[in-house]
């Protein structure tokens, strides 16, 4: 009796670690009811997942003290702990701008309550990544991360987004069983199924088996294919040209930054500060080279705006893995800036692709001239692709320069020579990716159209795009203001 | 006022284009005359800076203000400061800038397509040329220098000929990877070197005058000079040298790096050829006497030779593709390329005069190609042609254009008399005497170099002949009636450049008064820092 007494007294302490999570699944179930409605008001739904949304966020920024300190909850299936707490803020802001993305085809968009719910699913699914310490919990969250996301890829109801989405579920499943085989092996080899735990450490110390190497390879392939690493990225252009803008502008973000967070744990947990038979920082250089190389020389051919941005986005989780490859605090405490400076261009970008999309450029070409006709949407989205190539005075800028002084201080402290290859790939790269990303901007300013109507400039889509704008200048101009707030997160293992 | 000068010379032009941008796009004259009006305060500013400029004293206008500080843990902080002065080397490029852009303003009359996005894009780079003249931060030079791109990009990939996309882009990848080299070197320094003037605590530093000095390098950091690291063939030290080196080697630009150069100047409207070869080039040479050099003083003199070899070979290539080219813009650019050889040449003798001869040749330079690709323009706004062999004769139809054409291609010769003259016969002074004075240049280098003067006078004495003397002819569709006279608003633009070229050729004290302490004192440190870091690693 009084072990259950201890029992439920321990969920309850998890409980109050757990209210933003609570709050997302009573979105869930709140919203497949209404779905079970037969007449739905689309404003109501989005104004719901709105507010829903934005309290699970300011659970956050209100209690953020509760989260300072690590806490293993659940019978330590997860850790509360700042750094998690910092990216479930960050899928908190991605899913109220993807709300806000869809509101404007919220008439338009079939089974909404279910596209929401989905949406719900898929962050909550991220929330539990980040904080997963264990094995199962991992495979868990991950597995409704993916399966959420495979049914709203196709939720553009064409034969594309079938397409697209039966490519993304027989991919995904196949990595996701692949990394449940290298964590059955890696359960053999330790007995513990929490990585972060002291057993899980001793057993793997100094081992230098070949069955350890295999088993970490095949999990690591589970999370990469989920950031959309080469050379796991196959699926990305497929899922990225089938699904609606506004999910594939949460895909690039959400599921993304849920990957490089448990990634980043379980890659510090199996290097084992140094002290791991196998070079694991190699092999995280080298899958960021990998992608940076393949994500840009392959968005260099693209004719289509969302498969550019998909080959974008693989060239960017290279990036984000360049900041974990550090093997550094500080490197981690870049990866967070990179990411939040990620989240909110990308989000721009996705914004006016949507914008242009709904007056009909769906191809490149078909830019040509929209300089003339939407001033504004064109300036701003020029903005937001430099920043995305990361010059001056722009936010990315700040976040590419803070990412590479982590690889120098890294390769100055370790003088390993792949990490001075990394950040020469990198840098290369990032003149590469000037060329693709200055492509839609070069049709809408410098090819020649005849001339449509001007649109007004009173669109939601500015106010939005202003707003980020604002951001991205303010996080070139003033870092501290975020730097500051990241450097207090405390990375534990 | 006196303490904001040089803020309000930087900025006014920004001002002017966040004004602009509220105009109506219909109100062509209202954005012509605010760009003019931006363009004179600014000289205004300028001549109250010249009367208080002391040309001893140094750094002077030094503004300093707190920028970004940020915390980061274990690794101290991190400190960029809005930090601004002018000296000697700097004074001239900025005299030089706002002349420049004054004089391109009044070129971009005859601009008529979307004249609003023009002229903002115009007053965005002028902001930007004269920041990275001033800013002596190295995040914030930075900032200006890559803030120069897309405007850049822009106004010759919406306003220039037919080949501007291509051209267009080429110059931006060219020119961004030239700043990626840099960046990687920014890094690193920001990494090595600490701000001294902050005790007890470790404060990485961007500001260039502390990188300046070996003593504010970390121990042990990537770039100490005490401790540097050996990678492949050179040590960090060495590889960071030649990053930056090759990254403003790209902007000045150097041979092989040059390739862009063509393209852009054929392709851009007149006034941006005139920007980018009177300023946007000598971005590069100041970032080789304001960064690369004082910084690497050790590696500065390891790869003097080398340095002064590729501007002989700018030199010659530069002069005898000018000789090879059909296009007059494109001769022109070539030359460009060929006078910023002499540059390069200057700054590896190390020594004062040499320095002195660099700097005064950037800015001759920058009046002298001015006035070139002005001339190129007007014909090209008569005719739209530009092949050399399509004409002859142009003497007798055009006379004033003729000797205005004569006067820039003399001055540009280097003949006496015009400024090109004092800079060249500096540098050539500084050449043959750095291998007395332990500089890295051996007198062969210098020898050699002359034949870049009997290449420019032939390019420039035979075009001349085909074009300007002999019968009158036109061949491909020009007919003669397109052939007039320089009017009113040409001559505007023309007087001021060649009187400028003249006196600065005939009186050139007042310029080497303002560059001579730099040019003593960068000699000297140079060679001085430099020898002792070798010597005492």
């Amino acid at each position: 009796m009084a072990d259950l007494k201890d029992k439920l007294e321990l969920i309850g302490m998890s409980l109050s670690f757990f209210v933003p999570e609570l709050v997302l699944i009573v979105g869930i179930i709140l919203l497949i009811g209404i779905g079970l409605r037969k007449k739905q008001y689309p404003p109501l739904l989005t104004f719901l997942s709105l507010l829903l949304f934005s309290f699970s966020f300011l659970c956050y920024v209100f209690t953020w003290r509760i989260y300072v300190t690590p806490q293993k909850i659940f019978n330590g299936f997860l850790r509360s702990d700042d750094f998690s707490a910092f990216l479930k803020m960050l899928f908190d802001v991605a899913g109220i701008l993807t709300v806000l993305m869809t509101w404007r085809k919220q008439k338009e968009q079939r089974y909404l309550p279910e596209y929401y719910a989905l949406l719900f699913a898929i962050v909550l699914g991220a929330h539990l990544l980040v904080m997963s310490m264990n094995l199962i919990m991992v495979f868990i969250s991950l597995e409704l991360i993916s399966i959420s996301a495979y049914v709203l890829t196709g939720f553009s109801f064409s034969k594309k987004g079938a397409e697209g989405s039966m490519k993304y579920f027989l991919f995904g499943s196949v990595a996701s069983a692949v990394m449940l085989y290298g964590f059955s092996m890696l359960y053999g080899l330790t007995g513990t199924l929490d990585f972060s735990s002291a057993e899980f450490i001793d057993h793997l110390l100094g081992k230098n088996s070949t069955l350890f190497f295999i088993a970490a390879l095949m999990a690591l392939a589970g999370f990469l294919y989920k950031i959309a690493a080469a050379p796991l990225h196959l699926w990305a252009p497929d899922v990225y040209e089938a699904a609606p803008m506004p999910i594939v502008a949460f895909f690039s973000v959400v599921p993304k930054l849920a990957g490089i967070g448990v990634l980043t744990k379980f890659i510090l947990a199996i290097n084992i500060f140094g002290q791991s038979a196998f070079d694991w920082q190699f092999i995280i250089s080298l899958v960021s080279i990998l992608s940076l190389t393949v994500g840009n020389f392959s968005a260099l051919l693209q004719k289509n705006p969302k498969r550019l941005m998909a080959y974008s986005s693989i060239a960017q989780s290279g990036f984000l893995l360049a900041g974990v490859a550090a093997f550094l605090p500080q490197g981690v405490h870049f990866m967070l800036f990179y990411a939040t400076v990620y989240m909110f261009v990308n989000f721009l970008v996705f914004v006016y692709l949507q914008y242009f999309e709904s007056y009909g450029f769906s191809s490149l070409e078909s830019f040509s001239g929209a300089g003339r006709t939407h001033v504004w949407p064109s300036i701003l989205i020029l903005i937001g692709f430099v920043s995305l190539t990361g010059l001056p005075p722009t936010a990315g800028f700040t976040a590419k320069f803070f990412v590479f002084s982590s690889l120098w201080e890294a390769y100055h402290l370790s003088g390993k020579n792949i990490l001075l290859w990394l950040l020469i790939f990198g840098l290369l790269n990032t003149v590469v990716s000037l060329f693709y990303y200055l492509r839609i901007p070069y049709y809408t300013f410098i090819k020649e159209a005849e001339s449509g109507t001007k649109t007004n400039f009173l669109a939601f889509e500015n106010l939005l795009g202003f707003v980020l704008v604002l951001l991205v200048f303010v996080l070139f101009f003033y870092p501290g203001l975020l730097m500051g707030w990241i450097n207090k997160i405390n990375f534990v293992l | 006022m006196q303490e904001i000068l040089l803020s309000l010379l930087l900025f006014t032009p920004l001002l002017a284009a966040l004004v602009s941008l509220f105009f109506p796009a219909t109100a062509i004259q209202l954005f012509r005359y605010t760009t003019l009006v931006a363009n004179i305060a600014q000289a205004f500013f300028l001549i109250l800076l010249l009367g208080s400029y002391q040309n001893s004293a140094g750094l002077q206008f030094v503004e300093h203000q707190p920028w970004i500080t940020m915390d980061l843990g274990s690794w101290g902080t991190l400190k960029a400061e809005y930090f601004i002065g002018i000296d000697g080397l700097s004074m001239p490029l900025v005299v030089l800038s706002v002349f420049i852009m004054l004089i391109a303003t009044i070129s971009s009359w005859t601009i008529l397509k979307n004249v609003k996005g023009y002229f903002i894009l115009l007053l965005i780079l002028n902001t930007a040329i004269i920041g990275s003249f001033v800013a002596l931060d190295f995040l914030l030079f930075y900032l200006f220098f890559e803030f120069m791109l897309l405007p850049m990009f822009f106004l010759i990939a919406l306003w220039g000929g037919p080949r501007k996309e291509y051209a267009s882009i080429k110059f931006f990848l060219y020119t961004l990877l030239g700043s990626i080299l840099i960046l990687i070197v920014m890094i690193g320094l920001n990494l090595s070197v600490h701000d001294p003037s902050i005790s007890g605590q470790l404060v990485h530093s961007f500001n260039i005058i502390h990188m300046s000095s070996p003593i504010n390098f970390i121990s042990f950091s990537i770039l100490d000079p005490h401790n540097a690291w050996q990678i492949g063939l050179y040590n960090a030290r060495q590889w960071a040298f030649l990053l930056l080196f090759f990254g403003f080697a790209i902007k000045l630009p150097m041979v092989p790096f040059h390739t862009w150069l063509p393209d852009a100047h054929v392709e851009a409207p007149t006034p941006i050829s005139v920007i980018l070869a009177a300023l946007l080039l000598k971005v590069g040479g100041y970032g080789l006497a304001r960064i690369a050099f004082p910084i690497f003083p050790d590696a500065t003199i390891y790869f003097g030779g080398f340095i002064g070899v590729m501007g002989v070979i700018s030199i010659i290539y530069g002069g005898l593709n000018a000789l090879s080219s059909k296009d007059l813009k494109r001769l022109i650019a070539y030359s460009s390329i060929s006078h910023m050889g002499f540059v390069l040449l200057g700054f590896a003798s190390l020594t004062a005069e040499g320095v002195v001869g660099s700097i005064y040749q950037m800015f001759s330079h920058g009046i002298i190609s001015a006035m070139l690709f002005l001339l190129a323009g007007v014909l090209y706004d008569r005719t739209n042609n530009r092949m050399i062999a399509n004409y002859s004769g142009l003497y007798s139809k055009m006379p004033w254009y003729a000797v205005m054409i004569i006067v820039a291609f003399f001055a540009s010769m280097g003949l006496p008399g015009f400024s090109g003259f004092i800079a060249e016969i500096m540098v050539f002074l500084g050449a043959f005497k750095s291998n007395s004075v332990q500089g890295p240049l051996h007198e062969s280098i210098a020898i050699t170099a002359t034949l870049g003067l009997v290449l420019a006078a032939a390019y420039y004495l035979w075009t001349l002949q085909r074009m300007f003397f002999g019968p009158f002819n036109l061949k491909g569709d020009i007919t003669s009636d397109q052939m007039f006279d320089l009017n009113k608003r040409e001559f505007i633009m023309l007087i001021p450049l060649a009187a400028a070229a003249l006196f600065f050729g005939i009186y050139p004290q007042p310029m080497i008064a303002i560059i001579d302490p730099f040019a003593k004192h960068f000699a000297e440190f140079v060679i001085g820092a430099g020898k002792s870091l070798t010597l005492n690693p």
